[in-house]
């Protein structure tokens, strides 16, 4: 149970840092969003981490909360990056900066 | 503003300084690197390995009273090995359906080795006659010290291979000079641009447990590579018997009194330790003179639940079962390096943190593997002839080939080796590791006598072909079929047969993905570099 909230949360925390970086931000939504969304974006994603690793430490301590959630981070980040990469794939008509096959 | 650009310029200096050594650090040793990358991930999963080579042993519904083998085991040496002056077991738990042990005779006549192992049925204590194999071992072992080598040799190679990826991240991160606004980053179809990022997300994503699985595999074999101060500090046998005693269970040996007397109750030992640790957290019973008036018996505590591999035991006198100690803490340093121990094997970890450190660490070896191709993949825009590269970079390429594809394909052929060679066979288990090692020559003579892409393409479907049908091979071949499996909720073979569909779909897919490159004419391929497919931006990262 905590590790499937755990995840969640990281799942969460990454989404919102992806759509907190400008280049992200273009190829997904075809421009920058507003400096105070990005801000926002980038306070939910950090504290969206920091409430994995504060759910892992109190249910395993924290020996094994701070490996947990290690896992977890390396883990999520690379299942955002994959969404990423393969929503591009999907839908690289929606991307202003794509060039036709 | 001449001082800013004389920082940028030897900013550059250092990146590039970092960059050319991360390169070279990289590939010298990466073919290695890569081999003990992905032996020590499977490694995460030895045990459960070690059941699916061993299908006769018969799965454990529930843990049995650990006690109650305990017992059973220590009655059943009392008659086998009334000779043995230490023995040693392993108790059954979640991950362990049966009681390793080994033990040592005292008197050794010529041709005798002086040395036993076996596995034990938990259920009645007799021997159980599995196929002779090295099992998950096999991967274990050789991931820090190879085969047809002198262990200290192989443990060396290991170390100098670790060191090497160590000084490779820390150059890798200076080189990588936007490591936040590139987290995300992947550029499609722009080749060496898309191997680059690859590299990078694969990295960066797994940077800690990259580190760290580096760091502490150096420090698991720390007294190998640094032995000095251990020999300045400790010079006495007593002083290096408390050494001995910081880092395992240790009982001095003594000397037997030479007046027979049974052991105690065991399974009382255990039970303490049960009272103290919880139901299934024993991990071994060690006893050495077994009995002789002098016998002692440690009682050890497992490795779940703890991250920490500093040794936690209750000591006993085998004549009485009086409790003589209980050591469940070591010095500041002892336990350093008991963390850092526990921190590299993971033992400690519950399933879905076993799956965590396996997925990671396989993140870890396609690290290894793109950094690999990325070499040839930058130098081969730089070919003045491509049809006919130079030496090193014919070398390069057919390394990696059977590093990489050829190290599938032949830990993959252990596995069928492990399920057709007869049995019983003399020497079955020392047979599987030859054809592990047969399987990989064959194919860096292939990787030799093919071109470069079509080699690649050939042994990832040979690979994905032999994986895919392992679960078949097991069916015909054993009273455990998936169905089987899955009805019985056998979820060590039912895991092992659908993790070899989901590596035979990822090596198709490589093996697909390579194919059709090989298809795209060059100068579609100069197109693609101008233009790229999709995502992302068309900024560079520079």
């Amino acid at each position: 149970m905590s590790h499937l909230l755990a995840f969640a949360l990281c799942l969460a925390g990454f989404a919102a840092l992806a759509f907190a970086v400008h280049r992200q931000q273009r190829d997904i939504f075809g421009r920058s969003l507003p400096l105070a969304t990005t801000w926002v974006l980038r306070v939910l994603g950090a504290c969206a981490l920091l409430l994995a690793l504060g759910v892992l430490v109190a249910w395993h301590g924290w020996s094994l909360g701070l490996v947990m959630f290690s896992g977890h981070t390396s883990l999520v980040s690379g299942i955002v990056y994959c969404m990423l990469v393969g929503y591009s794939r999907i839908r690289p008509r929606a991307l202003p900066r794509s060039a036709p096959r | 503003m001449n001082s800013d650009n004389d920082q940028r310029v030897a900013g550059r200096g250092i990146r590039q300084t970092m960059s050319s050594l991360h390169t070279w650090t990289g590939l010298l040793l990466g073919w290695i690197l890569y081999a003990m990358f992905l032996t020590g991930t499977v490694s995460y999963f030895k045990d459960e390995l070690s059941q699916w080579m061993r299908p006769e042993l018969a799965r454990l519904s529930e843990i049995p009273d650990q006690a109650v083998v305990a017992q059973r085991i220590a009655d059943e040496f009392g008659k086998t090995l009334a000779g043995a002056s230490q023995w040693s077991m392993r108790l059954p738990d979640a991950r362990n359906n049966s009681v390793y042990a080994f033990w040592r005779t005292s008197a050794r006549s010529p041709g005798q080795r002086g040395f036993g192992e076996a596995y034990f049925d938990p259920a009645t204590g007799g021997k159980v006659t599995s196929r002779e194999t090295l099992g998950g071992d096999f991967f274990y072992r050789f991931h820090f010290q190879f085969h047809y080598m002198p262990v200290v040799w192989g443990r060396w190679i290991a170390g100098a291979a670790a060191m090497f990826m160590l000084v490779a991240i820390v150059s890798g991160v200076i080189t990588h000079k936007k490591i936040f606004v590139d987290f995300f980053t992947f550029r499609w179809g722009r080749r060496q641009r898309s191997w680059l990022d690859a590299h990078n997300a694969l990295a960066v994503f797994g940077l800690p447990f990259h580190l760290m699985i580096t760091y502490t595999g150096l420090v698991t074999l720390m007294a190998l590579y640094m032995p000095w101060g251990e020999r300045v500090a400790f010079k006495t046998p007593a002083e290096r018997q408390q050494l001995a005693a910081e880092l395992s269970a240790f009982i001095p040996p003594g000397k037997p009194s030479g007046q027979n007397v049974p052991l105690a109750s065991v399974e009382e030992m255990v039970r303490q330790a049960q009272e103290r640790w919880g139901r299934d957290q024993v991990g071994r019973v060690n006893a050495v003179h077994p009995g002789d008036a002098a016998a002692r018996v440690a009682v050890t505590r497992g490795d779940p639940g703890r991250v920490s591999m500093s040794p936690q035991y209750l000591e006993f006198e085998g004549a009485t079962g009086k409790l003589l100690a209980v050591r469940e803490n070591v010095g500041g340093a002892a336990e350093t390096r008991g963390v850092f121990y526990a921190l590299h094997l993971g033992r400690f970890s519950d399933t879905v943190t076993r799956w965590l450190y396996f997925l990671v660490s396989f993140m870890g070896t396609a690290m290894v593997g793109t950094g690999l191709v990325m070499w040839t993949v930058k130098r081969r825009q730089q070919l003045p002839d491509p049809d006919r590269p130079y030496f090193g970079f014919r070398l390069v390429e057919r390394l990696n080939i059977a590093g990489i594809a050829g190290l599938s394909v032949a830990m993959t052929a252990f596995l069928w080796g492990n399920r057709l060679l007869p049995h019983p066979l003399e020497g079955r288990a020392e047979l599987e590791i030859h054809l592990f090692f047969i399987v990989w020559a064959l194919t860096l003579l292939h990787a030799l006598a093919r071109p470069a892409r079509s080699a690649w393409v050939e042994q990832l479907w040979a690979a994905s072909v032999l994986l895919s049908l392992l679960p078949v091979l097991n069916a015909m071949t054993t009273q455990r079929p998936l169905w089987h499996s899955l009805a019985e909720g056998d979820w060590i073979f039912a895991g092992m047969d659908i993790m070899c569909w989901a590596l035979a779909w990822l090596h198709a897919a490589l093996a697909m993905r390579t194919a059709r490159q090989s298809a795209v004419s060059p100068s579609r391929s100069k197109a693609n570099r101008r233009a790229p497919v999709t995502v992302a931006s068309s900024e560079g990262a520079g």
